[in-house]
């Protein structure tokens, strides 16, 4: 085949400018850490990037919803610890009252301490977390307990609409926030009344029927404890499940797209040497023709 | 018996042709490096043997040879590896243009990054949650506008931009219109030209080399085949004639005819009625459907790229592909948001009963109600109500209506994963999905224009290179020849020279014997 300056020229110019676009390419992949920077350098993993990316998003924000779900409990907790230590203080007011040793003074002390621990619950039960009331389900904007004598509590606390206050700990999962708005109900405070005009009026009379509503009341809210508590126990289940995927989500989505340096680095001084040969090559072919040598 | 003088004669014939071999020589050198220059060679050819047969003709033994004469000027050129050369044009042509117009769509589309469509529509689903967890907060209602604002400005953007790309592609169908006329008139000159010239008995190598750079040019935008009809008159037989080049589909089959003998027909490109896309290619009074032009080339792919009228009537291209997708996504998505919005209740509606509020709106209509799919990606915001108070975006249940229930906030958030009939074409999708698949489809035709660009770059640059290894200027070469025509004028010169001493001899020399 006979070969001229020119093909010579325009191929060596051809494969020195090919090797400074490889050179280009992974220049590229070294400086954003991405295998690829248009979709169509690589389709499935500009889709699944896509797709991971998106997973991601997700899996970090159903973490964020579970600090809420966290605030929720953790307020609901405490509120109902405080709220049974209050009722067994009654209790333990109520056995001592019902001994005919006391007098009309003591058992009126009586009273106010257990008007006090009334007024206490009331607090509790309008419990408000960033403005929210915690313990009336999903009509936060509204108090659960009027005080009164008795306190009256809202008229749809057993309406079981609002007893779902849920939050999204993963695609269509949800967890109840709240804990059940007749937690607190009419009876508890009935009953704390009743206790405290019998205290009051020194009227000792079915003092043990009201012992045995206001052990209901204790109980009740004992077992609403223990669901909270067990919802507790699945919040941090879920919590740790979300953990570890996020962390797969990561792994997951650096694999697809990150690119691996080692490889990178070592294939860009590869082409770094390849480019430098097909510039010095280039350049002493193109420089000498017939005419350098004659006379 | 010879003439005394035949020797002089002789060796001047040889002078004057080593002479001319020796410029064109010199020729080739200058030319070395001109475009479409075809290195050139003189046909070196015997004078007539002396005696001549005849009656009267001298009794010698044997022939004698006269000397040598240029016989004409030719080009080294191969018109097999042209017509190679000028397929591969044509697929490069075609798919240089698809795979620019592909990269342009591709870095709008953004896609996938932490800032396209897909990354502000995840941002959305994340403000609702966030105001599902807690949908009192006002905070988390006002990012929910924002978002909800943004995904409606990434929309406009993104229509916009690839609106503008349709604009630019439209200016490019101009342009290359008018590259295509001026070529087509440009070969008609240089054929008139030939046509005067061969007659004469003359070859007009450098007119040839101007019309095969014309044609290789010409044959970037379409597939062409390129006939001669001899010019007449006393044309030699190497002479090539007027060319003559029809356009010509994948198969081989005549779609029109571009240049003729003597005149050219103008190349149109005609619009449809409201000047979106491209209807018809007319060659003179030859009008060929869109659809049927299926002649690879540039010409065929800024049609592909700025739209055309396909055979059902729609307006189809690589732009207007993506704006229906667009539209698509943003049509169906905001339906079907306002169709659950609209359904529940708002803090506002708490107060003031149930109304139907929407929250994605049309820019266009007079009550922002959105029926128009076509164009929607570009309209699409956020409603006047939305606008108007953070206490319109809906969080509860009808049935439980309680400031803090945010059933139909998850509701909401659960639409960007919901199925639903985004393409209209009753194929089941959530908008992640039905993105992914638009970006993916996008990617794979990006990078099939990308591989076939390089394929077919590569198959050209390999019919070049062989045409150019028949062609081109070879300097060494040049410079072998330049030293052999040399050493031969100068031999020439000294046959001269020999010849005088032999005359000096017979007429200075001879009959002085004895003195």
């Amino acid at each position: 085949m006979r070969v001229t300056q020119s093909m010579v020229s325009a191929n060596s110019l051809r494969n020195i400018s090919n090797s400074y676009n490889k050179l280009a390419t992974l220049n590229n992949q070294v400086a954003s850490g991405k295998k690829i920077t248009k979709p169509s350098e690589d389709p499935v993993v500009a889709m699944k990037g896509m797709y991971y990316r998106s997973n991601l998003n997700q899996v970090e924000q159903y973490k964020r919803n579970l600090s809420e779900l966290h605030l929720w409990m953790d307020n609901s907790e405490a509120g109902i610890e405080q709220a049974t230590s209050g009722l067994d203080r009654v209790r333990e007011l109520l056995l001592q009252g019902k001994n005919d040793t006391n007098s009309i003074d003591e058992r009126a002390a009586i009273s106010k301490e257990i008007a006090q621990i009334k007024e206490d619950i009331v607090n509790v039960a309008n419990t408000q977390v960033n403005g929210k009331y915690i313990f009336h389900g999903s009509d936060v904007s509204n108090a659960l307990v009027t005080a009164g004598s008795p306190p009256q509590v809202a008229g749809n606390v057993t309406d079981p609409a609002i007893n779902n206050y849920s939050v999204e700990v993963s695609q269509g999962i949800t967890m109840k926030a709240n804990i059940n708005p007749s937690t607190f109900n009419q009876e508890t405070f009935n009953v704390l009344q009743d206790i405290e005009d019998k205290m009051a009026n020194n009227d000792t009379e079915g003092l043990d029927e009201l012992l045995v509503r206001l052990d209901n009341v204790i109980n009740s809210m004992n077992s609403e404890r223990a669901e909270l508590g067990a919802r507790s126990n699945r919040l941090e289940m879920v919590e740790s499940r979300i953990d570890s995927q996020e962390v797969m989500a990561n792994k997951v989505l650096s694999d697809n797209e990150d690119v691996d340096m080692e490889v990178a680095i070592t294939q860009l001084s590869v082409q770094e040497s390849v480019h430098n040969a097909a510039l010095s090559v280039g350049a002493r072919l193109i420089q000498t023709s017939l005419i350098d040598f004659l006379r | 018996m010879t003439s005394t003088f035949m020797g002089l004669e002789t060796a001047r014939r040889g002078l004057v042709a080593q002479q001319s071999a020796l410029y064109t020589t010199g020729n080739n050198i200058a030319n070395a490096n001109t475009t479409g220059y075809t290195r050139q060679r003189v046909d070196l050819q015997q004078t007539e043997g002396f005696p001549s047969v005849g009656t009267n003709a001298p009794k010698i033994p044997g022939q004698m040879g006269t000397g040598v004469e240029a016989g004409s000027v030719v080009r080294v050129r191969e018109t097999f590896l042209d017509t190679q050369y000028r397929s591969e044009s044509s697929k490069l042509g075609y798919w240089e243009n698809r795979s620019n117009a592909l990269s342009d769509l591709e870095t709008i589309m953004n896609e996938p990054s932490d800032s396209g469509l897909a990354a502000s529509m995840d941002s959305f689903w994340e403000s609702l949650q966030d105001l599902a967890v807690d949908p009192t907060n006002s905070g988390a209602r006002a990012v929910v506008r924002q978002r909800g604002m943004s995904v409606g400005e990434t929309f406009n953007y993104l229509y916009n931009t690839v609106s503008s790309q349709k604009i630019d592609a439209q200016n490019e169908i101009g342009v290359t219109e008018k590259a295509v006329n001026t070529l087509l008139s440009q070969l008609t000159q240089v054929n008139k030209q030939i046509g005067s010239i061969e007659p004469n008995g003359y070859l007009p190598n450098d007119l040839y080399d101007q019309r095969d750079t014309i044609l290789d040019e010409l044959s970037k935008y379409a597939k062409i085949k390129v006939t001669y009809e001899p010019s007449g008159g006393n044309a030699l037989a190497q002479a090539e004639g007027k060319a003559v080049v029809s356009l010509v589909d994948d198969n081989g089959n005549v779609l029109g005819n571009l240049v003729d003998k003597n005149e050219y027909n103008e190349l149109k490109l005609d619009s449809n009625g409201d000047n979106t896309a491209i209807q018809s290619i007319s060659i003179g009074n030859t009008t060929i459907d869109i659809n049927n032009f299926e002649s690879t080339g540039k010409l065929k792919s800024v049609v592909e790229s700025y739209g055309y009228v396909n055979t059902n009537g729609q307006v189809s291209g690589i732009f207007d592909d993506m704006l229906a997708e667009l539209d698509n996504l943003a049509f169906t998505f905001a339906t079907e948001f306002n169709k659950v919005h609209e359904e529940g209740m708002s803090p506002n509606e708490l107060k003031n009963g149930n109304q139907a509020i929407s929250f994605f709106a049309d820019s266009q209509s007079s009550d922002g109600s959105i029926t128009v799919r076509k164009g929607f990606a570009s309209r699409i915001t956020i409603s006047e109500d939305i606008k108007s108070s953070l206490d319109n975006i809906v969080n509860s249940d009808p049935t439980i209506a309680t400031l803090g229930d945010s059933s139909y906030v998850s509701k909401l958030s659960a639409i960007i994963n919901n199925n639903y009939d985004y393409g209209n074409n009753s194929e089941q999708s959530n908008f992640r999905n039905y993105f992914e698949g638009v970006i993916g489809s996008m990617a794979v035709s990006a990078q099939e224009a990308t591989k076939m660009h390089a394929n077919s770059s590569t198959l050209q640059q390999t019919v070049d290179n062989k045409r150019m290894s028949t062609s081109s200027v070879s300097l060494d070469e040049e410079m072998t020849n330049m030293i052999q025509y040399q050493q031969a004028y100068n031999a020439a010169a000294r046959m001269i020279s020999i010849t005088d001493e032999m005359l000096d001899t017979i007429i200075n020399g001879m009959g002085v014997g004895g003195r």
